[in-house]
């Protein structure tokens, strides 16, 4: 199957670690060295601190969803024809929220409170950031 | 009290369109020689501009004085979407009071078909560019459908609830000929229209439209009594809180307090608010971010209320961006527009009785999962 042409982000200095992790299938996050917090979306500085002393280190990609909404109406193809689409806030057991998608084959069985796992390889290569589906 | 002399003294708006008839400076003009009709000024006597429109690069507040043949001594662009343009209104009337300019016209507009509009909110912000659109981000019902599911399922409120906000403004609407919405909207057309980013449906959500709004900022002595309208008190916040992700609350509870006290007014002496409506979700966290009601308790207070402009609380008496449309940095502009026009006893069919003062209230910037900036401003006939 061919891989949809999403949109992709745009690799900076700053997100490379997290852009080129998730292609090999992982969840890289940056967590502070001085103040300890984790933090998301990639960040230069802490956002809580302004250290500039960030680790890179692998997340379990392990969470679960707080809220989502199923997405009939995009503004941006190819997702138009694979509506409706899950988008949903998910709180990550590193302790940091984050907004990802969410893959499944039955969207109305998507509710808060559901626990996700990131998508494994090889489906993974198919979307351009850490995605996310129901736990097994 | 921000300024005893220095107000609100003329208003103008052009009129929109679904789909662009000119250029955003077309739009921007209308507005703002109708706004120096209403002012009784003419062009050489404005010497400060604000513009709030967030398609307007590479133009800038200058430039948008030279297209428009002005020289001018104070020269504004906001940078807060939705809740700029209360603020580029409050930081005229400080230049004014300051001496930096003696009457400026605060203008704010957008000229937007579709394909324009999807590519403006595709790269609203770098975080939304890199790390929303990727996923299969909706543009705002997206977000604010997560946020409104987030609230019904905490506090128990409902669609039916929510519908109350746009069925009633569409009343309201429906006496205002420039509205683009004024056909009949019952809680059952709400309910049952299309799915846009459920639990959002079509009438959640406001157009995308083309047009402008403007305000004139100068002497209330300039005007008539009763045509000018002074700015009591005006507040504003930015990023918080910080880093959550689809925050049920956005700024407005921190500074309401001092809001309501530097106006020297409390909620029930308001006749009127007009909110930032772009989904009914913002409309009722503003509503209890603004303390009309406790958190989590806009339900209830919905169900007892009519917000049409002679109900019990009148809300967004010309029917708000939900039946207006979203014209880009109009929409922070319309709900201040239609304040002046109530208080100066020109509503004509949508008149609040006897309106004496009200509370506008602005809402945008949306970014990583967080619409950013908010604020508010307490108005009364001068």
């Amino acid at each position: 199957m061919s891989t949809p042409a999403y949109p992709q982000p745009a690799v900076t200095s700053t997100n490379r670690p997290l852009i080129e992790g998730w292609q090999r299938g992982e969840l890289m996050l940056q967590h502070c060295e001085d103040c300890k917090q984790v933090i998301f979306f990639p960040r230069h500085n802490c956002p809580h601190c302004w250290s500039t002393k960030l680790a890179w280190q692998r997340s379990k990609g392990q969470g679960t969803i707080v809220s989502f909404a199923r997405v009939y109406k995009h503004v941006s193809e190819p997702f138009g024809a694979e509506a409706p689409t899950i988008l949903a806030e998910i709180d990550l057991t590193d302790g940091v929220g984050m907004m990802a998608r969410v893959i499944t084959s039955d969207v109305a069985s998507i509710a808060s409170g559901m626990r996700v796992e990131l998508v494994p390889m090889p489906e993974a290569a198919r979307y351009p950031l850490p995605t996310f589906q129901p736990a097994k | 009290m921000l300024s005893k002399n220095v107000g609100i003294i003329g208003y103008g708006s052009a009129a929109y369109d679904k789909k662009p008839r000119q250029t955003i400076f077309g739009y921007l003009g209308e507005a703002a020689a109708a706004a120096l009709r209403s002012a009784g000024i003419t062009k050489e006597e404005v010497n400060g501009i604000s513009v709030d429109a967030t398609n307007l690069a590479p133009d800038t507040a200058v430039t948008t004085a030279e297209y428009f043949g002005m020289s001018v001594s104070w020269a504004y662009k906001s940078t807060a979407a939705g809740a700029g343009p209360l603020i580029s209104v409050s930081n005229a009337v400080r230049a004014v009071e300051a001496g930096q300019a003696d009457y400026v016209l605060c203008v704010g507009g957008g000229a937007q078909d579709v394909a324009a509009f999807k590519r403006r909110i595709a790269q609203f912000t770098s975080a939304i560019q890199d790390y929303l659109v990727p996923h299969g981000y909706g543009g705002p019902p997206g977000l604010f459908g997560i946020i409104q599911r987030k609230h019904m399922e905490l506090y128990g409120t409902t669609r039916e609830q929510f519908g109350r906000i746009a069925v009633d403004l569409r009343a309201n609407a429906r006496l205002n000929d420039a509205a683009l919405l004024r056909g009949p909207m019952s809680l059952d057309d709400y309910l049952h229209a299309p799915l846009i980013a459920d639990p959002l449906r079509l009438y959640d959500c406001v157009m995308p439209c083309s047009g402008a709004e403007a305000v004139v900022i100068g002497p209330l002595d300039r005007v008539p009594r009763g045509k000018g309208v002074r700015v009591l008190s005006a507040r504003e916040r930015h990023n918080h809180p910080v880093g959550e992700v689809a925050p049920v609350r956005g700024g407005w509870e921190l500074f309401r307090d001092e809001l309501f006290e530097e106006a020297g007014y409390a909620h029930k002496d308001m006749d009127f608010v007009q909110l930032y409506d772009d989904f009914p979700i913002m409309a009722a966290i503003q509503l209890e971010d603004l303390g009309f009601c406790k958190k989590g308790e806009i339900g209830a207070f919905l169900d007892g209320h009519r917000l049409t402009h002679d109900g019990s609380f009148p809300l967004n008496t010309g029917g708000g961006q939900l039946s207006c449309g979203q014209a880009g940095g109009s929409a922070g502009l319309i709900g201040l527009v239609e304040a002046t026009r109530q208080l100066r006893g020109e509503g004509e069919r949508r008149q609040v009785r006897d309106a004496q003062r009200g509370v506008v209230s602005g809402f945008g910037m949306i970014s990583y999962g967080h619409g950013l900036s908010t604020s508010a401003v307490i108005l009364e006939k001068a």
